[in-house]
Parts: C-alpha cells; sequence; structure tokens
C-alpha cells in the first residue's frame, strides 16, 4: 500500500461527517418548512433563520472538506 | 535595520492575484462611494433622484431597516459598517464568474474580514457594558476562566473558515470538473487536433456551476455574514439589560 493510497483513504474517512451534517441540515429544513406551514404569517422570519441556520449547520461539512483537501495537497 | 534601508525591498513585495484582486474590488469601492458622496452633495433634494443616487439611496434605505429590525434600538449606527462590507463580500465571492482569482480563495481575506467583525462585535461589547464586559470571562465561576480565553476566539475561527471553505470548495469543484471534461473531449474529437478537441464540453457545464457556486453560495455566505455580525450584539443587549436593572436597584 503506497503513501498516496492511504492518505486518500483518510480523506475518504475525513468527508463522512459531511454526510451527518447534511442529515442535521435535512431535519432542520423539514421542521423549518412545518412551521411555515403551520404558521403562514411567520414565513419571512423562519426562512431568513432557515437560512443561518443551514449556514451554522453547514460548517461542521466544510470543516471536514477542508481537513480532507489538507489531507490530499499539504500532508 | 539594515533590512530596511534596503532599496529593493519593494521589489520583494509579491503579492499573489488573489490579494491583488481584493485591493483592486476595495479600491473600486472606495472610488464608487466618494462618487456617490459627491452626487448626493450636489443633489436637489426636491427632485427624485435617479441612476446611481437611486441605487446607493436604495441600498441605505434597505440596510438601514434590516439593522433597525434585527439589532433593535441603540444600534442604528451600525448600517454603515455594514454597507461597507456586504459590496466587498459579494464582490469578491462572485468575481470568479469573470475568470479572476476570487479573493476568497486566499486565507488572508476571509481572516482579516472575519477579524473586522470579531474586533467591532468585542469594542462595541466594552462601550456599551464597559467593565461588565470582562465578567463574561469568569461567567460561572473562576475556574472557567481559561477555558472562556479559549472559547473566545472560536466565532473568529468558524467565520474564517466558513468563508473560506465555501470559495475554496467551489473552485476545486469547479476546476475538477472542467479538467475531467477537458479530457473527456480531448478523448472524443481527437480528429480534430491538439488545439480544439478540448474544448467542446467546457463551456456548456461551467455556467450552471458558476451560477450555483460563485453567485448563490456568495450571495447566501454574504447573508450569513451580515446577520452574524448583526446577531451577535444581541447577548450583549442582554448584558445591557441586566447591567441597568442592577443600577436601578
Amino acid at each position: 500500500m503506497t503513501d498516496i493510497g492511504l492518505k486518500a483513504i483518510g480523506a475518504g474517512l475525513a468527508i463522512i461527517s459531511a454526510g451527518a451534517s447534511s442529515i442535521g441540515e435535512g431535519n432542520l429544513v423539514a421542521k423549518a418548512i412545518e412551521g411555515m406551514a403551520r404558521n403562514p404569517e411567520m414565513y419571512g422570519k423562519l426562512r431568513s433563520s432557515m437560512i443561518i441556520g443551514c449556514a451554522l449547520v453547514e460548517t461542521c461539512g466544510i470543516y471536514s472538506l477542508l481537513i480532507s483537501i489538507l489531507i490530499l495537497f499539504v500532508l | 535595520m539594515e533590512k530596511y534601508s534596503d532599496p529593493n525591498i519593494f521589489k520583494s513585495f509579491n503579492p499573489s492575484g488573489e490579494i491583488i484582486i481584493g485591493l483592486a474590488i476595495a479600491l473600486l469601492l472606495i472610488v464608487l462611494a466618494i462618487i456617490v458622496g459627491i452626487l448626493a452633495k450636489r443633489a436637489d433634494p426636491l427632485k427624485p433622484s435617479k441612476g446611481l443616487l437611486k441605487l446607493a439611496e436604495w441600498a441605505v434605505e434597505k440596510l438601514d431597516a434590516f439593522t433597525a429590525d434585527t439589532m433593535g434600538a441603540g444600534f442604528e449606527n451600525f448600517g454603515g459598517i455594514l454597507l461597507g462590507i456586504v459590496p466587498f463580500l459579494f464582490l469578491s465571492f462572485t468575481i470568479g464568474i469573470t475568470g479572476l482569482p476570487t479573493p476568497m480563495n486566499n486565507l488572508a481575506v476571509p481572516l482579516s474580514l472575519a477579524l473586522v467583525t470579531f474586533i467591532l462585535i468585542h469594542a462595541t461589547s466594552v462601550r456599551y457594558t464597559k467593565w461588565c464586559y470582562f465578567k463574561r470571562f469568569v461567567d460561572p465561576i473562576p475556574i472557567f476562566l481559561p477555558m472562556n480565553l479559549m472559547s473566545m476566539w472560536a466565532p473568529l475561527l468558524s467565520m474564517t473558515l466558513r468563508m473560506f471553505g465555501n470559495a475554496m470548495a467551489g473552485w476545486i469543484l469547479i476546476s475538477l470538473i472542467n479538467t475531467s471534461l477537458e479530457s473527456i473531449s480531448a478523448s472524443l474529437f481527437s480528429f480534430m487536433g491538439s488545439g480544439v478537441s478540448s474544448i467542446w464540453f467546457v463551456p456548456i457545464v461551467t455556467p450552471v456551476l458558476h451560477a450555483y457556486f460563485d453567485l448563490f453560495s456568495g450571495f447566501i455566505q454574504t447573508l450569513v455574514f451580515v446577520y452574524l455580525t448583526a446577531e451577535r450584539p444581541e447577548d450583549l443587549e442582554k448584558e445591557t439589560v441586566y447591567v441597568s436593572r442592577k443600577e436601578a436597584m
């Protein structure tokens, strides 16, 4: 097994956490849309807080992406 | 000292393309701001404004309304810094459409932008809560001091890495797809010769990728940065209420 192969395995393992992050994001959007359907006059506020929440949740996925990029190109 | 008296020191200043583009965007926005300022001074307040001045008025109105809506009373003067940050952020995210290097791909640019927000938040906190600002470091009990000192830097890190990671991920994905499409096209149309065989698929796919990764992602990131800048003083407000309540007692 070469060094590059091990690096690729490490990068692939690091990106797994993006899956967990996207599950969380899906939950967030589902709940937000549920709230919007129950309470349509809150649409604007719910949408803006949903976008912020999505970005905050997405950060974890971006961290894992950065780590895998670092493993591939810097290590 | 010898290093500083060297006349060749300015020749060794060799910034990367991202930094140059970032500075160019900043310069462009400064020139635009000066032009808008001159126009606004000369404008007749009785007539409806038009052109650039109307755009500027619209932006100021929107951001002032946004600031009053999110930050509440007492923070109205924050609209100015938001109006300074928003065009720079949006332009530096979306400049990738033109083919120029995106300034966000250099870690120095998002770090300095996040540092601006970080310093702004802490300076505002000191200004509004005075000595009670230091109470947040010993929040429940004094043993938490090292942990609080560490966690103070977390927002800076997360803000920097969020912008950098988003721009970098888009850039890497676009260049990956472009490279693979180039090689597919080169192998399919190899009868045309080496010069023109590799250009047939990339222009069809690239606009979609740029629209998502540059325009949409840039818009969302700008929105999030502005929201985070505007939302932070909310716990500050609680502290202020706490302080004023204590003073009233």
